[in-house]
């Protein structure tokens, strides 16, 4: 009796046990859901609001991967927006951010200023990471990801590519004189490097003593990468391909300095092009004032088509717009044009590094990347985004992929944003008339010997 | 005795009393004082000195104790040169042009009409000083905008005929930032000499004028001459001032076209916060101290300004 007793209570016992232990289990997932927020740094930016935007929206299929898998974590997205005019400034001021402990768990950059944060170990090696994601990383073009690479491994995950150009105005064109099969053979002309970085100037030059237009080649109006397009038609690389280190060549300096202190003598680049509005410029080009503007083809989409309202129809703004590739140095040279990739880039103290990837790996699918893609017109970063119906109709995009054939990158070097200051710099002095080409040559040398460490001087 | 001893120890006690007394009158009036002077002048300048010392770049981190930024400033920095020559033709420039003789051009004549309308006047040169910084330039931008819709250029398109617009941004700018700054610190130097004007017994004026002394005469003996303490005062408060200021031409020029608007204070902003070398940035702004505090030395010694700080000389009694 006794023996049935202790059986029976050991059996209840037991029992509540087993089933206390499995109500436990079966409700922790409730109880014990953690939300992890991730920090993500952003420039406001009109023209890419869903680089940020995609990263939120990210988070809603992560966390319905994580609740398929029976995790308890749940991802938030905490959005840190800098009010910093451009790339460059923004990453100086994040810098700092990470400098003090301050900083975010993901940030958003210009690529060249990735080694910029890899030096001073602010930010994730992600080779091992990629490896482990291909469903999500495994399609992105290879040749964005040397856009993303500092010299010891990939640090950075690209977001989007575009294409930088010189538009120009047709009608202008036909109005100095010159015949639609001139007019139209320029792409060509340009890519197969028989049109030169000259015979732009002879052209705008043309447009601006027998049309209305004042200005022949408008550019911007502060430091960017558009006008290296011009440093690298005359065989400025800026990085010496064995060592990385920043390589600065003296008289391929002054023989891209030489072209816009041309543009200004002849009339045709405004002395005061530097001193201009951004918004101003645009203006003047897009009201057709101006024969050239040296930018990006995100300028259709963010300002062209929605602000000055340019046909959106492919075959109607080809009519009266059309746009050339950075023109060799002289003829039969090579064209250029530059991509600017713009990437994710993760925390190296994040304390949930895998969450952080695989939510930029959400954040980089085809459909949400298209989604930026065709509001903004950037370029995608994978081949089926192609085939999505709704990039094929983003005309703008297919045709300026034809550039990516030339095109070349910034240095991914941690000074060149600094560089690029003093570039920019040497480019007002010439355009002022304050200095001659060959001593804006000398000055971006000096300067950069001066402030920067290994410098090649040749 | 013991009375005199008694009282002796009341006097002492009553010393005591007093030497306690200001004591606390020390800490109460002049200790908030100098707590802001250690707390804002004091500390950042040995920051700036610490700061100067090391390797502190664009992402703050100090890795090494060094010259190196001392070095720069002395043996590789071609800029420096033209920044200083600017700063000179910069300061002096405005003080002499505005700061000092507009302001007191404008208190002469303002003191010397109606009442209603010299107020009137010191009212409208007044309005740069009050409207902000940021709204200021803005109206300076579009007086000098390059293109036909500038004020200056609609003005001398329409009223004089001139074909093209001036672009006074790319081929006057140091005139410009002269001028910009002259008109807000005209107005402090109108102020100080307007109340030293009015300071002045009015039978002086009126002797004069019986002595025969015409307008001219007037200001050059008796309007000056007691002016003299206010004008020392404005110099080296306005060198000062001019020294170390720079966000109207930061907004105006961006300190260029190229680096012909540069002046010292923001070739150190440039430097700092434009290029990450915040130590080098230090480095520079230590000179900057050093040269204010030469300025003001000297300028005391010129003006003789610790006879002006012993009783006011402008009163006549």
């Amino acid at each position: 009796m006794m023996i049935h007793w202790k059986i029976g209570t050991a059996a209840l016992l037991s029992a509540a046990l087993v089933g206390g232990t499995a109500a436990f289990l079966a409700a922790t997932p409730l109880f014990a859901q953690e939300t992890v927020k991730l920090e993500l740094w952003s420039r406001q930016d009109p023209s890419g609001p869903l680089r940020p935007g995609n990263v939120v929206k990210a988070a809603e299929r992560l966390n319905k991967e994580l609740e398929a898998e029976g995790s308890p974590k749940r991802v938030e997205v905490v959005v840190r927006e800098s009010p910093a005019k451009g790339f460059d400034d923004d990453a100086l001021q994040l810098l700092k951010v990470f400098g003090i402990g301050e900083g975010p768990d993901m940030f958003i950059a210009a690529h060249e200023w990735i080694c910029a944060f890899q030096e001073d170990g602010f930010v994730l090696k992600l080779d091992d990471y990629i490896a482990k994601y291909p469903q999500h990383f495994g399609t992105i073009f290879p040749s964005l990801w040397s856009s993303a690479k500092c010299p010891d491994g990939t640090y950075a995950i690209p977001q989007d590519a575009e294409a930088r150009m010189f538009f120009y105005n047709k009608k202008l064109l036909r109005e100095a004189g010159y015949d639609d099969a001139f007019i139209d053979s320029m792409p060509e002309r340009t890519l197969s490097g028989d049109l030169t970085m000259d015979e732009l100037l002879d052209i705008a030059k043309q447009v601006v003593e027998k049309t209305e237009a004042q200005y022949g080649v408008l550019h911007r109006p502060n430091k960017g990468p558009d006008y290296i397009m011009a440093f690298n038609a005359y065989g400025n690389d800026f990085a010496d391909p064995e060592t990385g280190k920043l390589l600065l060549e003296r008289d391929k300096l002054a023989a891209a300095f030489g072209w816009f202190e041309r543009g200004v003598k002849e009339g045709v680049i405004p002395a005061n092009n530097t001193a201009m509005e951004f918004d101003a410029l645009r203006k003047e080009f897009y009201t057709g004032n101006a024969a050239f503007w040296m930018y990006g083809i995100w300028d259709l989409g963010s300002v062209a088509f929605p602000t000055y309202g340019l046909p959106q129809d492919e075959e109607a703004f080809f009519k009266d717009w059309g746009w050339i590739a950075g023109p060799a140095a002289e003829k039969g040279g090579s064209p250029v044009s530059l991509t600017h990739p713009i990437v994710y880039v993760i925390a190296a103290d994040t304390k949930e590094p895998e969450l952080a990837v695989r939510l930029l790996g959400h954040a980089s699918a085809a459909d949400l990347n298209t989604d930026h893609a065709v509001t903004t017109t950037h370029l995608g970063i994978k081949p089926e985004q192609l085939e999505d119906p709704r990039y094929a109709e983003a005309w703008p995009l297919a045709r300026a992929t034809e550039l990516l054939k030339i095109t070349k990158f910034l240095p991914n070097n941690a000074q060149f944003g600094e560089l690029n200051g003093i570039i920019y710099a040497g480019i007002q002095g010439v355009e002022s008339g304050r200095l001659s080409a060959q001593e804006a040559a000398d000055f971006v040398i000096e300067e950069a010997s001066s402030g920067l460490e290994d410098v090649i001087v040749k | 005795m013991a009375t005199i001893a008694d009282e002796l120890t009341i006097e002492r006690r009553g010393h005591a009393a007093s030497a306690a007394r200001r004591r606390t009158n020390f800490v109460i009036f002049l200790g908030p004082a100098i707590v802001l002077t250690v707390l804002f002048f004091v500390v950042p300048v040995i920051i700036d000195i610490a700061v100067s010392f090391t390797d502190l770049g664009r992402s703050l981190r100090i890795t090494e104790f060094t010259t190196e930024q001392y070095e720069k400033v002395f043996r590789s920095d071609r800029r420096l040169t033209q920044v200083i020559g600017l700063t000179f033709i910069y300061v002096f420039g405005t003080l002499a042009i505005f700061n000092v003789t507009f302001g007191l051009i404008l208190a002469i004549t303002t003191t010397a009409i109606r009442n209603v309308s010299g107020s009137f006047f010191r009212g409208v040169w007044l309005l740069p000083r009050m409207s902000p910084s940021v709204l200021y330039i803005l109206l300076w931008l579009w007086a000098v905008s390059p293109t036909e819709a500038g004020l200056v250029n609609q003005v001398l398109m329409q009223a004089f005929g001139l074909d093209a617009p001036l672009d006074l941004l790319t081929s006057a700018p140091i005139a410009l930032i002269v001028i910009s700054n002259g008109f807000i610190g005209a107005s402090m130097g109108m102020i100080i000499f307007t109340a030293a004007i009015r300071g002045i017994p009015e039978h002086l004026f009126h002797a004069a004028a019986v002595d025969g002394a015409g307008t001219f005469a007037t200001i050059r003996f008796i309007t000056l001459p007691a002016l003299r303490w206010p004008i020392s005062f404005v110099t080296i408060y306005q060198t000062l001032s001019l020294l170390v200021s720079f966000e109207y031409i930061l907004l105006l020029t961006k300190g260029g076209p190229f680096y012909d608007t540069t002046v010292y204070a923001l070739y150190v902003y440039r430097r700092a916060f434009e290029s990450g070398q915040y130590a080098y940035g230090a480095a520079l702004a230590l000179f900057l101290i050093v040269i204010g505090m030469v300025v003001a030395l000297i300028g005391w010694r010129f003006f003789d300004m610790e006879r002006l700080l012993q009783r006011p000389r402008i009163e006549v009694h």
